[in-house]
Formats: C-alpha cells, sequence, structure tokens
C-alpha cells in the first residue's frame, strides 16, 4: 500500500463520478444518453473505487475511517453512493443519480481540499466513532432524501405548470419521488437522534466551548428539528410534497453547514488526532502524509 | 367554380376550451339552429357539430347564391343564436374566435375533421361517431338533403379510407389514453391508484377501458345511479350516486370528470375539504368535459393537479411527431379524394346547360313528331306512337350522349374550358338563361332523382365513388 494508489484510487473515483454527472445531466438536459443501465453502473463503480480508496488511504495514514472529519465525509458520500445503487430500482429513482454523482464528487473534493486539521492532542472516547458511523449512514440517506426532493420539486413545477413534455418526461413520477424522499428520512432520523445524543454526550465530556463547536451542535439540533417537523406534518397535518421537499432540502442543507463548519474549524484541543497522531485528515496531501 | 359549401366554428386550434365551452352549451338548441339556419333565403342545407374540442356549422348555399351570400347568412344565423344564448355584450368577445372556411377548402375541413386529422389526438376514433351523429341530426331535423349530405358522406368514405389504408389509427390515439399517460407520470404505476369516474357518459367509458388495464379500483360517480351501476359493472368496479362526491373524492387518486354539467361539479372548496380528509395525498383531476367539470382554481391547491382537454395537448403534440409519416399519407388521402369530389361539384355547374338541352333537343323533336301525329301519320295505331316516342327519346339520348359527356370532363378539369362550351352551346342552341330554365321546384326534384343524398348501393359507398 503506498500514496500513489490512493492517489490512482482517487483520480478513478473522481472520474468516474464527473463522467456519471455528465452522463446524467446530458440524459436531463437534452434526452441523451442511457442513464437506465449506465448511469447507476458508473456511480456503482464509483462507489466501489471510492471505498478501496478510502482503505488505501486509512491504512496509508493508519487512521480509523471514522475519526476527523475529512475521511467520515468521503465515507458518508460513499455510502450515499453505495445507497443510491442498492435502492434506485425499488424506489424508482435512477434519474436521482443526477444529484448524487455531483454530491459524491462534491464530497470527495471537499473531503481532500477543504480545510486541514492540525495535529492535536487527541481525545479517546467509544462513543465518537459510533456517533461519528451513525451520522454518517443519517447523512448518506438525507443525501438520497435530499435528491428525490429536488427533483420532485422539478417535476412538480413541470406539471403544476402543465409543461409535460421534454424533461419532465425523463424525471421519475411525482408520487415516487415523494414516497422515496420521505422513505429515506424516516430511514436517517433514528441514525441521526442517536447521533444527536451521543454527539451531546461526547461534547460535554471534552467540554467543548468553541465557537465552532456551539455553531455545529446549533446546526445540528436545528437539523434534527427541522426533520422531525417535516417528519410529524407528513404524518399529522398532510405535509406532502412540496412543503415536505423545502423541509427537506432545509434540513440536508443544515446537516451540510455541521459538515462545513467541521472542515473549516481550526484545530482545537479536542480535535481528534489519528493513532499516529498526525493530522486526522484523510487528505492525501504530500504534507498530510508525511511521517 | 365548386359548391358553396361554409364552415363556421371554434375548436381546439383557435379558441382555449372556456371559450369553446360557451359555443358548446348551443348544442342544446340544435333543432332550433338548423331550422333558423335553412330557413334564411341563403341557405340550402346545414349541418351542427358540437364535440368536446370543436364546434361548427357546415352549411350550403342555395342554388344562385354565392359564397359569400352562405358566409353572411350562417354568419348572421350564429350571432343571433349567440345573442339570445349568451347575451349581446358577449358576441363581440367570442366572435374573435370564431373561423370561417369556404368553398373547396371547407370541404377539405370536413375531410379532415371526420378522418381526426383536425383532431386533439390525431387518429382518435370518436370524431368519426361524433360527425355520423350530427350528420343523423341533421336529416332527421331535414337540414341535410342534398349536395351537403353529400359532401358529409363522402367526408365518412375518406375517414375509413384513412383508417384502413394508414396506421393514423394505431397506438395510441384516444385523450383517455393520453390522460392515463398523464396519471402515470404522476403516480407511476396506477397499481396502487383508485380511479374515480365523474360521470357515465361515452367519454368516460373510453377512460374507463384505457384505466381498467392498469388501474387497481374503478368507481363511477353519476347523476344516475342506474347507469353509474351499468358502467362499473362494465369493469368490475363501484357505483355511487353524485351526491357522495365527497366521500369518492377522498378514496380516489385520479379523477376524471365528464359530465355533461354547465356548472362546475368540483369546486375548489370541495377540494380543500376532501384534501384535508385525504391528509395532502396527491389528487389528480382529468377534466374533458366542455363545458368543464373542475373549477380552474382547484389546480392551485398543493397536491392537486387539474388538467382539462387543453392540457393535453402537449402529449398529443409529442403523439403527432411519431405520426409525421401517417399524416403525410393520410393528407395525400384526403387530398385525393378533394380533388376528385372537386371534379364531380363543378360537373354539377353544367347540369343546368346540360338539361337545358336536352330540353331543347327533345322539345323540338317532340313538337315536330306531335304535327305529324296530328297531321299524316294520325292512322297509327297507340302502339306505334308509343314506339315512336320511344325512338324520339332514345334519339335525343344518343345526340347528346357526345357533347354531354365532354361537357361534364371539360368542367372536372378546367372551369374555363367548361365555361367556353357553355357559352358557346347557349349561344348556338339559343338556350335560355339557367334561372329561366330551370323553376326552383324542378331543379330540386331533378338534383334529388339524378344524384341521391346517399350512395344506392353498398358498393358505392365502400368506394366512395359517387355516380356521375
Amino acid at each position: 500500500m503506498n500514496e500513489s494508489l490512493a492517489n490512482v484510487l482517487f483520480v478513478l473515483t473522481s472520474v468516474t463520478y464527473v463522467a456519471a454527472s455528465v452522463l446524467f445531466l446530458r440524459f436531463l438536459v437534452r434526452g441523451k444518453g442511457d442513464v437506465g443501465t449506465v448511469g447507476p453502473r458508473l456511480i456503482a463503480f464509483g462507489a466501489v473505487f471510492h471505498a478501496a480508496h478510502i482503505c488505501v488511504a486509512s491504512l496509508v495514514l493508519k487512521v480509523c475511517p471514522v475519526e476527523g472529519i475529512h475521511f467520515p465525509m468521503s465515507v458518508a458520500s460513499m455510502l450515499m453512493c453505495a445507497a443510491y445503487v442498492v435502492a434506485r430500482k425499488r424506489l424508482r429513482v435512477e434519474v436521482a443519480g443526477a444529484f448524487i454523482a455531483p454530491l459524491a464528487l462534491t464530497s470527495l473534493m471537499a473531503s481532500r481540499f477543504v480545510g486541514r486539521a492540525e495535529p492535536g492532542e487527541g481525545v479517546k472516547s467509544f462513543i465518537l466513532p459510533f456517533h461519528v458511523t451513525l451520522n454518517l449512514f443519517g447523512v448518506a440517506l438525507f443525501g438520497l432524501a435530499f435528491s428525490a426532493a429536488a427533483l420532485y420539486l422539478v417535476q412538480e413545477r413541470f406539471v403544476k405548470s402543465k409543461r409535460i413534455d421534454g424533461m419532465s418526461r425523463r424525471l421519475p413520477p411525482l408520487d415516487a419521488l415523494d414516497r422515496a424522499e420521505h422513505r429515506f428520512l424516516l430511514a436517517g432520523f433514528p441514525l441521526l437522534t442517536v447521533g444527536i445524543i451521543t454527539g451531546t454526550v461526547w461534547a460535554q465530556r471534552v467540554e467543548a466551548g468553541a465557537t465552532a463547536d456551539i455553531l455545529r451542535a446549533v446546526f445540528g439540533y436545528v437539523t434534527w428539528l427541522v426533520i422531525a417537523g417535516v417528519l410529524f406534518l407528513r404524518a399529522a397535518a398532510g405535509w406532502r410534497g412540496r412543503r415536505a421537499a423545502y423541509g427537506t432540502i432545509a434540513g440536508f442543507a443544515f446537516a451540510v453547514l455541521v459538515l462545513v463548519v467541521y472542515l473549516t474549524r481550526t484545530a482545537t484541543p479536542h480535535t481528534v488526532a489519528s493513532p499516529t497522531g498526525t493530522a486526522s485528515s484523510p487528505v492525501l496531501t504530500r504534507t498530510a502524509v508525511q511521517p | 367554380m365548386s359548391l358553396p359549401v361554409v364552415v363556421i366554428g371554434v375548436s381546439h386550434k383557435t379558441a382555449p376550451v372556456d371559450v369553446r365551452e360557451r359555443f358548446a352549451a348551443g348544442a342544446e338548441i340544435l333543432p332550433e339552429l338548423l331550422a333558423r339556419l335553412t330557413s334564411r333565403p341563403e341557405l340550402d342545407e346545414a349541418m351542427f357539430l358540437s364535440t368536446c374540442n370543436r364546434v361548427e356549422i357546415v352549411v350550403l348555399a342555395k342554388a344562385g347564391k354565392s359564397i359569400e351570400d352562405a358566409k353572411r347568412g350562417a354568419s348572421r344565423a350564429v350571432r343571433e343564436a349567440l345573442r339570445e344564448q349568451l347575451g349581446a355584450s358577449s358576441i363581440d368577445d367570442l366572435g374573435g374566435w370564431l373561423y370561417e372556411k369556404s368553398g373547396d377548402e371547407a370541404v377539405r375541413h370536413i375531410f379532415r375533421v371526420a378522418a381526426s386529422l383536425d383532431s386533439m389526438v390525431l387518429g382518435e376514433p370518436q370524431i368519426l361517431g361524433q360527425v355520423k351523429d350530427a350528420y343523423d341530426a341533421a336529416v332527421a331535423a331535414g337540414a341535410l338533403r342534398s349536395h351537403l349530405a353529400r359532401c358529409v358522406h363522402r367526408a365518412f368514405t375518406v375517414a375509413k379510407r384513412i383508417r384502413s389504408e394508414t396506421q393514423l389509427g394505431a397506438g395510441i390515439v384516444s385523450i383517455s389514453s393520453v390522460a392515463v399517460d398523464l396519471a402515470k407520470r404522476i403516480f407511476g404505476d396506477l397499481g396502487t391508484s383508485t380511479v374515480l369516474l365523474v360521470g357515465a357518459g361515452e367519454m368516460a367509458e373510453q377512460a374507463a377501458k384505457s384505466l381498467a388495464k392498469s388501474a387497481k379500483s374503478i368507481r363511477v360517480c353519476n347523476r344516475s345511479f342506474d347507469r353509474a351501476a351499468t358502467l362499473a359493472a362494465t369493469f368490475g368496479g363501484t357505483a355511487a350516486p353524485l351526491d357522495q362526491l365527497e366521500a369518492e373524492l377522498v378514496i380516489s387518486d385520479v379523477v376524471v370528470a365528464s359530465t355533461s354539467s354547465k356548472t362546475f361539479v368540483i369546486t375548489r372548496d370541495l377540494v380543500k375539504r376532501v384534501m384535508k380528509q385525504r391528509k395532502g395525498k396527491t389528487l389528480f383531476l382529468i377534466d374533458i368535459a366542455v363545458p368543464r367539470n373542475v373549477e380552474p382554481d382547484v389546480h392551485k391547491l398543493d397536491n392537486v393537479y387539474v388538467y382539462n382537454v387543453d392540457d393535453l395537448e402537449a402529449e398529443v403534440a409529442e403523439n403527432m411527431k411519431a405520426r409525421h409519416a401517417e399524416v403525410e399519407a393520410a393528407e395525400a388521402i384526403v387530398a385525393a379524394e378533394l380533388a376528385d369530389w372537386a371534379a364531380w361539384a363543378r360537373g354539377l355547374n353544367v347540369n343546368p346547360t346540360v338539361v337545358a338541352l336536352r330540353a331543347r333537343t327533345r322539345g323540338v323533336l317532340v313538337a315536330e313528331l306531335e304535327r305529324s301525329l296530328s297531321g299524316r301519320l294520325k292512322h297509327l295505331t297507340e302502339g306505334d306512337r308509343a314506339a315512336l316516342a320511344q325512338m324520339v327519346e332514345s334519339a335525343t339520348n344518343k345526340l347528346l350522349h357526345a357533347p354531354t359527356t365532354r361537357l361534364k370532363q371539360a368542367a372536372s378539369t378546367s372551369d374555363a374550358d367548361a365555361g367556353d362550351l357553355v357559352h358557346a352551346l347557349h349561344h348556338l342552341f339559343d338556350l335560355p338563361a339557367v334561372a329561366e330554365a330551370l323553376g326552383e321546384d324542378e331543379r330540386d326534384s331533378r338534383m334529388m332523382k339524378s344524384e341521391s343524398v346517399v350512395p344506392h348501393s353498398e358498393e358505392e359507398e365502400q368506394s366512395g365513388r359517387l355516380p356521375h
């Protein structure tokens, strides 16, 4: 295992995601290409390369993939792609790849190039990997819910304005999108809930008090409240369709804000360090991987 | 010169449904309108066609009246009817949506309408039945008797030719099937969707045929419960009276409204209440009725989508692209039939001259024969006299066969040549002017004798060829 292999896998993953993004967008905008089989396969290959890259990079850096933020963010996007490949046919959301592929690509790039945790004194806790893992799955599912919600709003706009030819034909049925969005939220919400609880416990242990910590916690709670609100109002007051889609997008936006705060924060004493004591970032830049 | 046929109307191509539905309300006054049309001095025959996509009046000018006369007469009659029905203030607004076609263009339009080439859904089969209904109603009212009746009959033949010689009628061809396609855009698989038919008429039946295959269940809600029960039983569905509409809407996903009600059956307030009970579950309403059954504002409610007949046009446009080759083939048939018809119609213009020439020739011969029979030949028996009368008749026929044939041939190919020949005949044989030669009554009875309203035989009907 060496850095070159990790870099090759990184490039392969990126290229595959780019190709999938281009294919899906070309299909949506111009109606060209076959996204029924080729698009999801590209995302599947991307997820495989991505998983391999995470394994190799974590071995190279000797970092557990659920430590820090850069690795977990990369893992979350890989999980999102994997979940898409598994659920796309059952939920009839193949075209959601148009959002999934660019999201995964953005996440992959951000995890490598945005921010860099400085080496710090780590705080070991068994809660933390648990907290991170749950949130990883949660974010992956919310990413899928977000994709379905975004597509719902586009399709709903077409159907409401009665422009039902062209792109509208290539999008999934409204009801399928609404149902998919709801199911992804339902699956992700318990994970988020436990993730929030474990995060709160961990934050109390390490006595987090920096601005970034507070912001992160606030955005985390707001995410939970928004998603809970969307699910509750849907069940109690029939808030479906457009309202639910806007709520889902808002919830995911707050989840992304949490990640952005993580990525851009400066190192604090309780920043999780890798077992080797080097930077927790999975970024395979030359400085980061130097022993 | 072509027959003075005029078409005045509105269709889905010229007016939106909210305009068409105001015209369509006039369908009830059909007998009165037809009587009004045919009582006008300029008009001889008339037919009224009202479907969800068009409202048209087809008229034929009286002999000796021009197309312009026919246009004026039809236009006045239409406006008078509208004034009585809608009030004087509405006429100017609605008049702007009307189109007029005359002569060969009008005949071509009638052919295209019957053949479903002018329909919203190309190749849909219902329009031919609707034109036949309009034809039957006009014949029953005594408003279709001769040439216009023949023209509409010819349109049936054109439609049949197009259906059998092209693929225009293959594949998806009804508004109902387009509506089903749209429902799938919203719900995907309709296997979990309940379909409610509001109204149990022909359109509802068509919709049920399309939806029964894919929907989970079908429910029929109609003012007449018996009719609803009959339709529901045909498709294994459930019937309900119209006063249970709200409860039916709560449990349905796709609603097809096609009642003949003049007011909105499904209002915004009703759907608001329904959506609360449905907890926001998506509701798709397809309003294929004209006048519309669903209040347009219902579409503004969250998770509710209302599509009327006009909204289906986008789907139809896609349908048309795929059928371009078939449309071209069908248009070619229309063009060929129109040319054939026009040739026959031009031949009609020389008929008065032929009749006058025959009358002159026969008159001269009969007069001479009668003079001889009262003089030198008065000894002849009744049998001999009858034989001589028969001989005069045969001589007249043989003598005039060639000129009559050539005159009709000239008429079918060129108005100018036929005009020259007519002029020459009138000059050479000192024939009287047409109006003098034929009294109105004689003209009508002659037309009925020489060209029957409908083809005489099955072969004629199938071939569409007219007896020349």
